[in-house]
């Protein structure tokens, strides 16, 4: 597990110049995001966004609180089977609360990939495209039951 | 004078418990008036007078930071056309919306659910949904169970995870409810409609084990003359709401407390007898309040044991409701609403509670400046309103973390109320 996770980060290096172009248009043949649809590096920045502008309510490690939702575990549960087209427009409409539409599309889907690497999906080789219809042609997953820490 | 007389009975009740029957042979005689009797106070209403060392007794509550121990800040869902009672067909299913109450939520929830059932049975479904599980969904999903309906309930959290419980729970039905020109003419006639039904339906709840809706008495103190406060539209302020926009000023906002006046009580001017407070000026009302958990404990008891089902999950797209078993689905979705059904005719308007360990000796409510206590049995409620902002405070902000320094201020403001009421225990 630790191997792949490594792998992909350094594959991953290259985030910028790929973003945006790495995915195609969606093809009709739904992705599932168990096959790797982000990179580590995605993630990474995704994570230094979450910190920034998410963390202040959805806890240091996206563990929720009573009022709030956490973005793992039960946010499978309301985001599972969805398309990321979904969740990122979500994100891109609602969030953060106190000021939604504020995040760039490409901050968006980097804070996917974030979420993707919390709940347990595992990065791949390509970065995760801001392109919309690309987006729409991937599934959220279950999370492999094995992957559940 | 009835409304008087049951305040004024109910701080006599608990003086005399402590103090024994000589409290109630004190009533008579005096008539030594210390200075600082409001204007126009009427004298006690049953007759005889209380000497000054004889007032009614309140026990001080403990206003210290160690008692703190929740914060809770919310969004209230204000529509400047007041709440979408509207419908619209989602594919061959039925949405009838009940959401956008304001802070008026708990406090029209029996009404509203009445208003959006009965559409819903206008259709002759044999079961129906309700997305939401708030004070409005769940109350929407019984009063649809009561007309024989089976239910089930989609909601991402259970009542005690929403909004509603992080609300202040007192009966406050034309709080944020609206604004008075888009809300149209004809929205106080369906709000009267609705709080009148409302009422009722707290009415049925009171006694009940648990106390889920009580009355307590609710006091405003102050060092100055206290004025009933009528808002009057800003000549330096131009223009109003806009759609799409934020109301500008207090005096837009929707009042129709009046239209129920008759059955809710009004605040008193409490004489210097009467006033239990180390504070010149006073006035009490017996305010009804919800208690959240017993409340909540109640509505679900009957949820389940009329056969109601729960399923925990989220929407993100209108469209999700056509695909529910259920053809007629009640959306009572709140705040949510907003980015769900795109409605950005939700305006937020911020509001923050801080909790102290209850305190059920001490069973009153007191305001003094922006500072306002109210005990109740899951704790005493505090908030920092600022008076000058009146119905404007939070209005566009949906920064929905607490900011716990205006409720520790709270708590200065209140130590010389406390003091004094301790000086004169």
């Amino acid at each position: 597990m630790r191997a792949w996770v490594l792998g992909a980060a350094a594959l991953g290096l290259g985030l910028a110049a790929a973003q945006g172009s790495a995915a195609g248009p969606a093809t009709g043949a739904a992705t599932g995001t168990g096959a790797g649809v982000y990179t580590e590096a995605q993630a990474a920045e995704g994570a230094a966004i979450f910190a920034e502008r998410c963390a202040m309510c959805h806890g240091k490690q996206a563990e929720g609180t009573w009022e709030v939702p956490a973005l793992k575990g039960r946010f499978m549960a309301n985001w599972g089977h969805g398309t990321l087209a979904a969740l990122s427009d979500y994100l891109a409409r609602a969030m953060p609360q106190f000021a939604p539409g504020t995040l760039s599309q490409e901050d968006n889907v980097r804070l996917v990939a974030f979420l993707l690497k919390t709940n347990g999906h595992r990065a791949g080789a390509k970065p995760l495209s801001a392109d919309h219809a690309a987006l729409a042609g991937i599934t959220l997953d279950a999370v492999p039951a094995g992957a559940v820490k | 004078m009835g409304v008087e007389r049951q305040g004024y009975e109910g701080a006599l009740g608990r003086r005399h418990v402590l103090r024994g029957g000589a409290a109630m042979a004190a009533l008579g005689g005096l008539s030594a008036c210390a200075g600082g009797r409001v204007a126009s106070a009427p004298g006690p209403v049953n007759g005889p007078m209380v000497s000054a060392g004889n007032r009614p007794h309140l026990v001080p509550m403990r206003v210290s930071p160690d008692q703190l121990i929740d914060m809770k800040c919310c969004i209230r869902p204000l529509r400047a056309a007041g709440p979408n009672l509207g419908t619209q067909m989602v594919g061959d299913t039925l949405v009838v919306h009940n959401y956008g109450h304001g802070g008026s939520g708990w406090s029209l929830s029996w009404g509203s659910a009445e208003v959006a059932v009965g559409k819903a049975l206008s259709v002759l479904p044999s079961e129906i949904a309700v997305v939401g599980c708030g004070i409005i969904g769940l109350t929407s999903a019984v009063v649809a169970q009561r007309a024989g309906l089976k239910v089930t309930i989609y909601a991402r959290d259970i009542i005690q995870r929403t909004r509603t419980f992080r609300a202040s729970g007192s009966f406050t039905p034309d709080s944020r409810v609206c604004l008075s020109e888009p809300a149209g003419p004809g929205f106080g006639d369906l709000w009267e409609q609705m709080a009148r039904l409302s009422w009722k339906g707290f009415r049925s709840m009171l006694g009940l084990p648990g106390e889920p809706v009580v009355f307590a008495d609710s006091y405003n103190v102050s060092d100055v003359p206290i004025v009933k406060h009528v808002e009057h539209p800003d000549p330096a302020i131009k223009g109003a709401w806009q759609p799409g926009g934020l109301p500008l000023q207090n005096s837009e906002f929707g009042k129709y407390g009046d239209r129920i006046k008759d059955i809710v009580p009004q605040s008193q001017p409490l004489s210097a007898e009467e006033n239990p407070f180390a504070m010149p000026y006073a006035t009490r009302v017996s305010q009804m309040h919800f208690n959240f958990p017993s409340y909540a404990h109640l509505l679900l008891t009957e949820f389940f044991q009329r056969g109601g089902l729960f399923v925990e999950r989220d929407f993100n797209d209108p469209s999700q409701y056509g695909q529910l078993r259920e053809k007629v689905v009640i959306n009572a979705t709140g705040y949510a609403a907003r980015d769900l059904w795109r409605d950005n005719t939700v305006i937020p308007v911020r509001g923050q509670t801080g909790w102290l360990v209850p305190q059920r000796e001490a069973n009153y409510s007191v305001r003094f400046k922006n500072a306002m206590l109210m005990s109740k049995a899951d704790g005493v409620v505090l908030m920092n309103n600022p008076v000058e902002l009146g119905e404007m405070f939070g209005v566009g902000d949906s920064m929905e973390l607490p900011d716990k320094g205006p409720l520790l201020e709270v708590l200065k403001i209140m130590e010389p109320v406390m003091a004094g009421l301790a000086r004169r225990a």
